[in-house]
């Protein structure tokens, strides 16, 4: 027995050695370019995705229309060379680049047709078919199954001059084009090797860069595309994703130089790292917030969740306990281009006593204790402990923590059977109304059951108008009654995105508002 | 012998029916869905998946669609990996589990037995109290603490190794040091205690004095005798060992970043991967039976004491 | 061998307290040769005591937080006011250092008034008035600025008391339902014994995610969940014991006496297991110590501001880096109990059965 185990072990040790040689040799004089990836992609097929690791590799296999700037995430051109809007701003036309596939097949107006059918095709499923199915004239009709794909508004006036028409005038439509829901997809290669299309082996794309390894859980590569059309400003030789939703696992990587830049930090190690000159943190449009439960007592009651509100020394909160430049948000909205959020509630301990007290809970005497929902996170728990002993100490109210897995909370959330729940919300496009829709009465986000007629009536008109600061005001009305008079939620802080990549070494990549970085642009100095 | 081997390899059968029946149901009760996510989904949207994946049928005819397919080999495709179905995801991932837990149990059987034959030979001096001790810390001390210490000391601050990766990766068969370790710590540990013991119970046996008595020498005395009788506790500690060690290292797959099957069996169930979860099930019982039913044949080789109807 | 001839005395006396109390101080007479066993028991016992006597011990609260003492580092000599002046002072340097200049004005106003917070700065705690930059921790402070000493020792609370609970629980489980298949055999035996067979079959870690789901988070729900998915072995130990028991001949003694199967398996047999019961729960504790610290670093653990060890030490990785201390002190205090759980497990069953014929 013993001598078969010595023989196991040495044949692996032999064969390990034997590996490793083999590998060592590969080493060229290329460019290659490593990124932490937070999680293993669901999918290659832009149609099935939906979230930001998989994003992330569309950047490098995929182009739709347009794409986007690294600088400031405003549409480029990108398979669309040109594009104008009719006098109504419903119809967009496209004018389209001579250009193919990585396998050389030419993309024409009609991919663009036939790939956006797809993703609206009730059968193939797609997640954010949602997406396309708001914004282009007949789409929702035709992913609900009431229509057939000859009621969705785009058409394809010639081989390279493509027309969408839009439900209504939607401001930054044009950036929204560049999201993977807009994405072109090979029709011809999926009819070829429909389960397996997506392997390396049988990929065929059109972005900068073709797949050309996706080992799951360990990496997905990819090399320079020879028949993208702007192959010559393409820099980086590969581009190497590297799964594992472990934060300490990713950063370490960062640290001892086995990745070129990580998209996250870990909360322990900020203290250091914000000293560090590779750190690079950034305003991002998304915001944290604590969600009331507003049919459930005490939280009925207005003055109850201001008092709450006021209760939470927010400042000492993105200081202390989040620690990375997050800043304090009293409104849903964070600032933007055009849009003043609103005030929000503001007021001293002394202020969130006495609307305690008015509300019949002098000094937090005969409040229920509050149960605070959250989800498994280092960030999450920190927070609710902060703000559990904040509510305590300052209003004296007694408040309970439930830390429930991720499905858990969300069926939890979902069916409204909470007190206050924790929430984030990350803008899908740069506008307030991507804040505030989802409150609206019976919404299905809507979890808190908030619900005011001034409010989705502000929404609605604002839905319709074309983009200029009348709609603004609309929006920034809703926002007052949903924020300021009825404290609907709480909101905490507005995110910044960090990043840890060395901008002496890589250029081409830049911080912005919506965190997203073309692997085009990407070079090394 | 050989009857009762095909008597237990059929009883093989019912068992894993009942496991995946059982599995089967549990999962559905656990609240949230496969498809559940920060944004809700349109229930347009929400309609259409679930028809496409057939989760808006009765659940009686699910279970029917599943298990004919179970039948045919096929375990169906995954809910959040949409590209691949789970024969690909367990084809992928299991052998990476095998090559590290083969590695990881070989290197803990030798030195776990060595370590128990000299604390054994050594009893109650202070050898034996440092064997012990050392392999009572390999059991105190939890795997997500080994795991992220060895790579602060040795990947960040010694720089010897890289932080994580796997053997097909660019860092090649470096990158599996740490994980055997890691993995190898508490079993060691374990095999050291239990081999510690059998040897000293053999060690006062009569046999053993009769051998003595005879004149036979030291050496075929502890090989002949007191090993082969010492492993039969360690044997039987084999078979979960062996089976627990391709589920069990969902904290060794992820601080190393290993390409293993140990983290779907978490983050499966966490994410409501139905199919996912009942594929890793099926291996996982099947492994497990498997390796009972070897552990009881090698028993039987080794103890003559037991014999079989 | 032993049991057997356990088994011939017991039925030469005829009396079982006798044989019971020599059985017991037998077994005692043997564990106190044992060094490292006394050395266990002693450690097991006072970490019980520390436990059991927690809030009358000298110690800060383990959930109040004082954010300004935020990752201060243990240390006997100096007070929380003076750690807190340095980490503060430190960090400034530091920015300082980055942008390449000395610390300004205003950075020095800062400090000042920290000078000054430390000196005068109180909170009414229980109703008394407490100048808190005097504390001192002996193990250092949080994320939160909460005393690790208390943390440690309360989460001991909780992580022993799942240990024990969890082991209490499955071992009764699994005496019935082994009992039961060992002395009943056939069918019945059959029938449970497949039972155990599909639950070793099911992932138990999958058991956990989904009870803890369903029937939502907290520590009773936790324990039942482990102990549920944790009676097997018991079990199967149990039984093999019951079946070399059964036609011993104090059993046929007992039978013609006209005992029923229940009084039987009660009166007669479990006592004569015993031992190995005993041996058996010692080894589980850890087990499910370990099982709880796994479940914390998924998540699933114990609720906050309460910790267990497990939580404190999964929390702890994390920074391990920047603040050892956080890791060291739960982990050495956890290590250190597990450490004489197993001496005095080995141990008791060296004294309960010296020829080291139950193993598991």
């Amino acid at each position: 027995m013993k001598r078969t185990l010595l023989l196991l072990l040495i044949m692996f040790i032999a064969a390990g050695a034997l590996f490793a040689g083999g590998k060592k040799e590969a080493v060229k004089e290329e460019v290659d370019f490593l990124v932490w990836n937070q999680a293993e992609p669901q999918s290659l097929d832009w149609h099935q995705i939906e979230g930001v690791p998989e994003h992330r590799i569309y950047y490098s296999l995929g182009e739709g229309l347009v794409s986007s700037n690294p600088e400031t995430a405003a549409p480029e051109p990108g398979v669309a060379e040109s594009w104008e809007v009719d006098s109504t701003g419903l119809v967009y036309t496209f004018h389209l680049r001579k250009t193919t596939w990585s396998d050389g097949e030419p993309i024409t107006a009609k991919t663009f047709v036939d790939s956006w059918l797809r993703v609206l095709n009730p059968e193939t499923a797609a997640p954010y078919a949602w997406f396309p199915a708001d914004v282009i004239a007949g789409a929702a009709e035709y992913n609900s199954g009431e229509a057939g794909p000859e009621a969705v508004k785009i058409r394809a006036l010639d081989d390279y001059t493509f027309q969408v028409e839009l439900v209504g005038a939607m401001p930054a439509i044009v950036s929204a084009f560049s999201h993977y829901a807009f994405a072109i997809v090979p029709i011809h290669a999926i009819e070829k090797n429909p389960g397996s299309w997506t392997q390396p082996e049988n990929y065929v794309g059109n972005g900068p860069f073709v797949l050309e390894a996706w080992e799951p859980q360990e990496k997905l590569s990819v090399v320079k595309n020879d028949k993208y059309w702007d192959k010559a400003n393409v820099k980086l030789d590969r581009v190497v994703y590297i799964p594992t939703d472990d934060d300490n696992v990713g950063f370490n990587m960062y640290l001892n130089k086995e990745v070129d830049w990580a998209p996250e930090v870990p909360l322990a190690q900020l203290e250091t790292v914000v000293l560090r000159d590779d750190y690079v943190v950034a305003p991002y449009l998304g915001v944290y917030y604590y969600i009331f439960q507003m049919e459930k007592e005490p939280l009925t009651d207005v003055r109850v969740r201001k008092a709450l509100s006021m209760g939470l020394d927010r400042d000492t909160l993105v200081k202390k306990v989040t620690g990375a430049g997050e800043t304090a948000a009293y409104s849903m909205v964070p600032p933007m281009a055009g849009y003043k959020p609103t005030p929000g509630v503001k007021g001293t301990i002394e202020d969130a006593k006495k609307l305690l007290a008015e509300a019949g809970y002098p000094g937090g005497k005969g409040f229920p204790e509050i149960e605070i929902l959250y989800n498994t996170s280092d960030r999450h728990l920190k927070i609710a402990e902060f703000v559990q002993e904040q509510w305590e100490k300052n209003l004296g109210i007694k408040c309970s923590l439930i830390n429930q897995e991720w499905k858990t909370y969300l069926d939890t959330r979902k069916q409204g059977e909470f007190m206050v729940a924790r929430a984030g919300w990350i803008a899908d496009y740069p506008d307030p109304s991507s804040f505030l829709e989802m409150f609206g009465s019976g919404k299905a986000m809507n979890g808190g059951k908030y619900s005011n007629k001034v409010f989705d009536e502000n929404m609605e008109a604002a839905a319709k108008m074309p983009p200029g600061p009348e709609r603004f005001s609309k929006l920034r009305k809703a926002e007052d009654v949903f924020i300021t008079e009825d404290h609907g939620v709480m909101p905490i802080y507005h995110y910044v995105s960090q990043s840890m990549i060395d901008t002496n070494v890589w250029g081409g990549w830049y911080p912005n508002s919506m965190d997203w970085h073309p692997t085009k642009y990407i070079y090394k100095k | 012998m050989t009857r009762y081997i095909i008597r237990r390899f059929i009883g093989l059968f019912p068992t894993l029916l009942i496991i995946i029946t059982i599995s089967f149901f549990i999962i559905r009760i656990a609240p949230g869905g496969p498809f559940d996510a920060e944004k809700t989904l349109p229930k347009q949207i929400m309609e259409n998946i679930e028809k496409k994946y057939h989760l808006d049928e009765p659940l009686i005819k699910q279970y029917a669609r599943y298990m004919i397919s179970v039948m045919r080999g096929d375990l169906g495709p995954s809910y959040r990996y949409k590209d691949q179905d789970v024969n690909y995801y367990i084809g992928k991932s299991l052998p990476n589990s095998l090559v590290l837990g083969s590695i990881a149990m070989t290197l803990s059987l030798f030195l776990g037995i060595t370590a128990g034959m000299i604390s054994a030979l050594r009893q109650n001096t202070w050898i034996d109290y440092l064997v012990m001790s050392i392999a009572v810390i390999g059991i105190t001390i939890p795997l997500f603490v080994i795991g992220p210490v060895l790579v602060y000391i040795f990947a960040m601050k010694l720089g010897w190794l890289p932080t994580s990766g796997w053997i097909t990766g660019r860092f090649g068969w470096v990158t599996i040091i740490m994980p055997v370790i890691t993995l190898s710590a508490d079993k060691f540990a374990y095999i050291a205690r239990l081999s510690r013991a059998s040897i000293l119970e053999i060690l006062r046996s009569d046999y053993i004095r009769t051998a003595k008595a005879k004149g036979l020498k030291t050496s075929t005395i502890l090989i002949k005798h007191v090993l082969k009788g010492g492993l039969l506790p360690v044997v039987s500690y084999l078979g979960p060992a062996f089976s627990a060690i391709l589920t069990g290292s969902i904290v060794v797959e992820t601080v190393f970043r290993v390409p293993g099957l140990g983290k779907f069996f978490v983050q499966s169930a966490l994410n409501r991967d139905y199919t996912l979860i009942l594929g890793t099930v099926i291996v996982y019982s099947v492994i497990l039976i498997i390796m009972n039913f070897i552990v009881d044949i090698i028993y039987a080789f080794l103890d003559p004491r037991i014999s079989y109807k | 061998m032993s049991a057997e001839e356990n088994n011939k005395t017991a039925l030469n006396e005829f009396d079982q307290p006798v044989k019971g109390v020599s059985l017991w101080n037998d077994a005692w007479r043997r564990l106190k040769k044992n060094k490292m066993a006394m050395f266990g028991m002693y450690v097991v016992i006072f970490y019980i005591l520390v436990s059991l006597f927690a809030p009358l011990l000298p110690i800060y609260s383990f959930k109040h937080q004082i954010i300004d003492h935020q990752f201060l580092p243990p240390s006997l000599t100096k007070t929380a006011g003076e750690l807190y002046y340095e980490r503060t002072e430190k960090l400034m340097l530091a920015l300082a250092n980055k942008e390449k200049r000395e610390l300004n004005s205003e950075e020095l106003a800062e400090l000042e008034a920290v000078k000054v917070q430390i000196a005068t700065e109180t909170e009414v705690l229980n109703g008394k008035e407490v100048r808190i930059h005097e504390r001192r921790y002996l193990f250092g402070t949080d994320y939160l600025g909460r005393d690790l000493l208390a943390r440690v020792i309360y989460g001991g609370q909780i992580s022993i008391a799942i240990g024990f609970i969890g082991t209490v629980t499955s071992v009764l489980i699994g005496i019935i339902l082994g009992s039961i298949a060992g002395y009943v055999g056939g069918k019945v035996d059959y029938i449970i014994m497949r039972i155990v067979d599909v639950i070793y079959g099911l992932p138990y870690m999958m058991l956990v995610i989904i009870f803890m789901a369903i029937f939502g988070k907290n520590i009773l729900n936790m324990f039942l969940a482990l102990a549920i998915v944790s009676w097997l072995t018991v079990a199967r130990v149990v039984r093999g014991q019951i079946m070399s028991l059964k036609n011993s001949e104090f059993v046929e003694a007992a039978k013609c006496g006209g005992a029923g199967t229940m009084r039987i398996i009660f009166k007669h047999l479990l006592p004569n297991t015993l031992g190995v019961i005993i041996v058996f729960s010692t080894l589980r504790i850890p087990t499910f110590i370990m099982l709880e610290a796994f479940l914390s670093f998924l998540g699933l653990g114990i609720s906050a501001p309460l910790a267990s060890w497990g939580s404190l030490v999964g929390q702890a990785v994390d920074g391990m880096n920047l603040y050892p201390w956080r890791l060291f002190f739960p982990a050495a205090a956890m290590t250190l109990f597990l450490f004489g759980m197993n001496f005095l497990g080995d141990g008791l069953r060296d004294a309960f059965d010296p020829q080291g014929k139950n193993r598991f």
